[in-house]
């Protein structure tokens, strides 16, 4: 098997959701057309013919996310067109499923760079509106029936983990827009988000910033917030991730194609894992995965310097924190906050942690790093990374 | 929805779209209204300035000009002298701005909207464009926001020229991203995936190392408008005022301050509004842009044409099985009585097929001498020759072989469709479709209705004509339909004045000094003076007062010396003055008859099939226009009395 390394990572900005949104009038295949040609841009030693692969991942994988998405865009980007492409799904871990896949290819040698890349616009194609629950799920009752709204399996953990309180979720939700904000105001997003030109009903304007962005949130003002999914329930809009619109899209390579292209080698994938949980504690999932991608790599928590958690809901990263024994005050966890703040594209999301990681565990001369999501219908996602340049 | 400027800042940059809140099938186009809110948006501007603006159109339309129900609307010269000012007014505090501006061009960008984005320090154009053009003089008016002004100063004034004046005049020649670049429109040419965000980064550039251009040297602006002037009087004769206007325009250009130049185009806009020219031209506009492309008003689905069957391998036959083979993509059939005919004619249609498919499309054109090979057809079309009794083998023949719901149609020009279906047992299928010489480029095709023709096969042939790209016209039964009729009735004054020894070239002035596209000496000999001769004596055998037989035709259709008398020879204010009286006669008389319903359809079947011109409005709005109607059939053809006087 060859060794394969991520060699860039870039998104859009993240918009909200719906017709509110910056991107209510853009289609999510021209948004990740934009990823794709900023990541092209930045790697300008890279032919684009030899690309071997574009595999991008989009949960509903219909309308302007439909049509094998992976070739589309490929073509809409200007790709030449002997470079294949395909579509996937793994809902949340989408991104992260198609590095895993990319990787796959180029640690075989079918391809020696793949790239990868996931879109959601969830304000075109809301979660599960397109969805036909088979109703075998009720009626064996082999699910319980709150697993198809995640925002009650997320209130499901607090149940199965009443420790777990609003205030701790709350807390770490505050937390997450402080980071983010200093990020922003630091440039360090700048590293990794594009700004992209977008037409609105109010004219043409640039997407600069992540529209969920709340740097000014207080603990208090969150305890005020409404629970949605359950009355005196304790997940709210602020200590969870919004409905988002995004793309992103990255770069792996065989560590050989690397050298011979002159590719930057910012990460060397050291394992990955996918497990399944009970559908209904679907935020368990990264526990589980997590264990299996550290054995795999024969390595111990305690050798991971960083940690890129998506936050879908607060209570789930607190979930892995309690499973892992990682205090959700940690400075190694989501230095530049996570999804709370800047919103959770579905299957866009793993390339954003990666791409963060990488800034991340070069920035401190990390060695290892993980980047870890939950997966709707009781599933998790980890992936370890090792820092090529670290002593 | 109503146009507006909408200005939103990005940082300290400003970028500003025009928008009407509709999708890319309806264009942008600017009214006062619009303007108004370019002035808020400017208000807002000049208040608290930006380090830069960008100026673009929602998505694939930049913007589409100035809006033609306003012109429609205007009542005198005041109307086109405020519609200018108040133009010139926003655009002049556009041009004004202390801070760099650029016009991304980002889709259609007409007339007005080519003004909007030259008011603009700089431009971007998408390489997609496909219409950036200057139509005004095509439609009897001038550039007036400012257009004539700052076009020679970009990009100097022979280019001017060609652009302003001759594009339009040339059926409005529209130019792409690539040209308008190269010309010097267009300062950059990008991409258009990543359009709007690269024009930003070259305002930003612009922003970051400022911006200054010298204008073009005009110094030959005389002589280049001398020479188009010349050029003019070749094809015009004076018969527009406009592109003469223009061309003035152009010429002070080099002399005008940009104030004095506005003056100017409003002084032209005021004056030419109010022309008969101008009028027409907009009529012709608005029915060649959307009257014609009103679907008809039929009670019946089209049925589905997935094999077509031609009878008659002639010229036109030949010319009809290419268009629809290379806009249906589907079987056809051609049937000709002599193999070695047939065979040529299908070898043609399949030579003339292009692009990637060419070569499975010749290979699904088919040829016979039998009537077997058609009986799976949804149409079949005869194109063979003009005698009744070869159309009636013709139909005796093919009804018993083709299916029920097959449509039968005919493209005859000159006989009776009822006359045709009378040996039909269903003549419910049988329609006429008349398609005009050269297929391929002329857009109209007359569909007509016999008594007892029926919605579906109309249907069908509307469908058919629909998927060839043309424009179809409804009309009823009666010789010649009404484009031949018309050249029939002009062919029939011409020639008795070719026959009293009227010379050739007086009789060719009278019609060139109308503005007509061709003289009549050419379209005989572009018709074919068989042809010709042919369709006037269908006419005389219909209506033999009227349409006068001409032995100048008959001699020149049989090939001869033609011998006219010479006794009274005319001039050609008078052969003029005849042939306008012939048309608005026959014009009464057709709507009289109900060959067609409204006198715009006459003006459309004029404009599309024939090719006259839009400031003769087709026809009918000319001799209304001019009285010539009035005196001649008692009242106007169309249902507003002209406007105009000048």
């Amino acid at each position: 098997m060859r060794e394969v390394v991520f060699v860039d990572g870039v998104r859009t900005p993240f918009g909200r959701a719906g017709e509110k949104g910056v991107y209510w009038r853009t289609r999510a295949d021209d948004m990740a057309v934009k990823a794709v040609r900023e990541l092209l841009r930045r790697n300008p030693s890279l032919p684009p013919e030899r690309i071997g692969d574009v595999v991008f991942a989009a949960t509903a994988q219909v309308g302007d996310q439909g049509l094998t998405l992976g070739r589309d865009v490929a073509l809409l980007a200007g790709i030449p067109e002997t470079v294949p492409g395909l579509a996937l799904d793994r809902m949340c871990a989408g991104a992260l499923t198609a590095v895993t896949v990319g990787a796959g290819e180029i640690a075989t040698g079918a391809a020696d760079v793949v790239l990868c890349g996931g879109v959601e616009h969830m304000g075109r194609h809301p979660m599960g509106a397109e969805v036909d629950f088979n109703p075998r799920f009720v009626s064996e009752r082999l699910i319980d029936e709150s697993a198809a709204s995640m925002g009650q399996t997320a209130e499901n953990l607090h149940d199965a983990f009443p420790e777990l309180t609003k205030e701790d979720a709350d807390a770490f939700a505050v937390r997450s827009q402080r980071r983010a904000a200093a990020a922003w105001q630091n440039g360090i997003m700048r590293e990794t988000v594009v700004p992209m030109a977008v037409f609105t009903d109010s004219g043409w304007t640039v997407a600069e910033r992540d529209e969920f962005l709340r740097p000014e949130t207080t603990i208090d003002a969150l305890a005020r917030l409404p629970t949605p999914f359950r009355p005196g329930g304790r997940v709210t809009a602020g200590n969870s991730a919004g409905l988002t619109d995004g793309a992103t899209a990255g770069l792996l390579a065989s560590e050989q194609a690397a050298d011979e292209l002159g590719l930057a080698k910012k990460l060397r994938l050291v394992s990955y894992a996918f497990a399944g949980v009970e559908p209904h504690l679907m935020g368990l999932g990264p526990v589980p995965a997590t264990e299996k991608a550290l054995g795999l790599a024969g390595l111990s928590l305690d050798e991971i310097g960083l940690f890129e958690l998506n936050e879908p809901f607060a209570v789930q990263v607190l979930t892995w924190c309690r499973g892992l024994g990682v205090d959700p005050e940690d400075e190694r966890l989501n230095p530049y906050g996570g999804a709370i703040a800047c919103g959770h594209p579905l299957a866009a999301t793993g390339i954003r942690l990666i791409a963060q990681l990488a800034y991340g565990m070069r920035e401190r001369g990390v060695r290892y790093g993980l980047t870890a999501l939950c997966i709707g219908m009781g599933m998790g996602a980890c992936a370890i990374w090792e820092n090529p340049d670290a002593d | 929805m109503p146009t507006e400027f909408k200005l939103r800042r990005v940082g300290r940059i400003a970028i500003l779209t025009v928008d009407n809140g509709e999708d890319h099938t309806k264009p942008t186009t600017l009214d006062l209204a619009a303007f108004d809110s370019l002035g808020r948006a400017l208000d807002e501007l000049e208040a608290e300035p930006v380090d830069g603006l960008l100026l673009t159109g929602k998505p694939f339309v930049f913007c589409a000009g100035a809006d033609i129900g306003m012109f429609e609307a205007a009542q005198g010269p005041e109307d086109a002298l405020e519609i200018t000012r108040r133009g010139h007014e926003q655009l002049a505090r556009l041009r004004a701005l202390s801070f760099p501006t650029v016009a991304a061009i980002n889709g259609a960008c007409l007339g007005g909207g080519v003004e909007l984005a030259l008011h603009c320090d700089a431009r971007t154009i998408a390489a997609n464009v496909r219409h950036f053009a200057s139509p005004e003089c095509f439609l009897g008016i001038v550039p007036g926001w400012g257009g004539t002004q700052l076009i020679p100063r970009l990009v100097g004034a022979r280019t001017a020229v060609q652009f302003v004046v001759e594009n339009a005049m040339e059926r409005n020649r529209m130019i792409e991203a690539r040209t308008a670049h190269e010309l010097g429109f267009a300062d950059r040419l990008l991409e258009p995936v990543e359009f709007v965000d690269e024009s930003l980064a070259y305002l930003r550039e612009l922003v970051a190392d400022g911006f200054a251009r010298e204008d073009a040297d005009l110094s030959d602006a005389a002589e280049v408008c001398r020479k188009a002037r010349a050029r003019l009087d070749g094809s015009l004769f004076g018969a527009a005022p406009a592109p003469y206007r223009a061309l003035d325009l152009i010429e002070g250009a080099a002399t005008w301050s940009i104030e004095e130049g506005y003056r100017q185009e409003e002084e032209a806009s005021a004056e030419l509004g109010r022309t008969r020219q101008a009028e027409a031209s907009i009529y012709a506009f608005g029915l060649t842009q959307f009257r014609a492309k009103r679907p008809l008003p039929l009670e019946a689905e089209p049925c589905r044409i997935h094999k077509v069957g031609i009878v008659g391998a002639g010229l036109m036959a030949t010319q009809i099985a290419t268009q629809i083979l290379r806009r249906l993509e589907v079987p056809i059939v051609m049937r000709d009585l002599s193999q070695e005919i047939v065979d040529r004619a299908v070898a043609e249609v399949g030579a003339a097929q292009k692009g990637r498919r060419a070569g499975f499309l010749a290979s699904i054109v088919q040829g016979t001498t039998g009537w077997e090979e058609l009986a799976d057809c949804d149409l079949v079309l005869e194109a063979v020759f003009e005698e009744m009794s070869v159309k009636h083998e013709v139909l005796r023949a093919l009804e018993p072989v083709v299916r029920e719901d097959c449509a039968i149609a005919t493209n005859t020009s000159s006989l009776s469709l009822a006359g045709m279906a009378s040996v039909l047992a269903r003549p419910e299928r049988f329609v006429g479709i008349h398609f005009f010489n050269p297929v391929a480029v002329m857009p109209l095709v007359e569909l007509g209705r016999a008594e007892r023709t029926g919605d579906e096969a109309l249907a069908t042939a509307a469908a058919l004509v629909r998927k060839l790209r043309k424009t179809a016209v409804l009309v009823a039964d009666a010789p010649g339909f009404v484009v031949n009729r018309m050249f029939a009735r002009m062919s029939s004054v011409t020639g008795e004045a070719l026959d009293h020894g009227t010379p050739g070239e007086v009789v060719d002035e009278s019609m060139l000094r109308l503005g007509m596209p061709m003289a009549p000496s050419v379209l005989v000999q572009m018709v074919g003076p068989k042809v010709a001769n042919h369709v006037l004596h269908t006419l005389h055998a219909a209506y033999p007062d009227r349409f006068r037989l001409s032995a100048t035709l008959d001699a020149l259709a049989a090939g001869e010396e033609p011998a006219p008398t010479g006794d009274s020879p005319s001039t050609w204010q008078e052969v003029q003055a005849a042939v306008l009286e012939g048309l608005a006669d026959e014009a009464a008389r057709m709507l009289g008859e109900g060959v067609v319903p409204e006198a715009a359809d006459i003006d459309t079947c004029m404009i599309l099939g024939a090719g006259w011109p839009f400031w003769l409005g087709g026809i009918t709005k000319f001799l209304d226009q001019t009285g010539v109607s009035e005196r001649v059939a008692g009242r106007t053809l169309g249902p507003a009395a002209a406007r105009a006087t000048a």
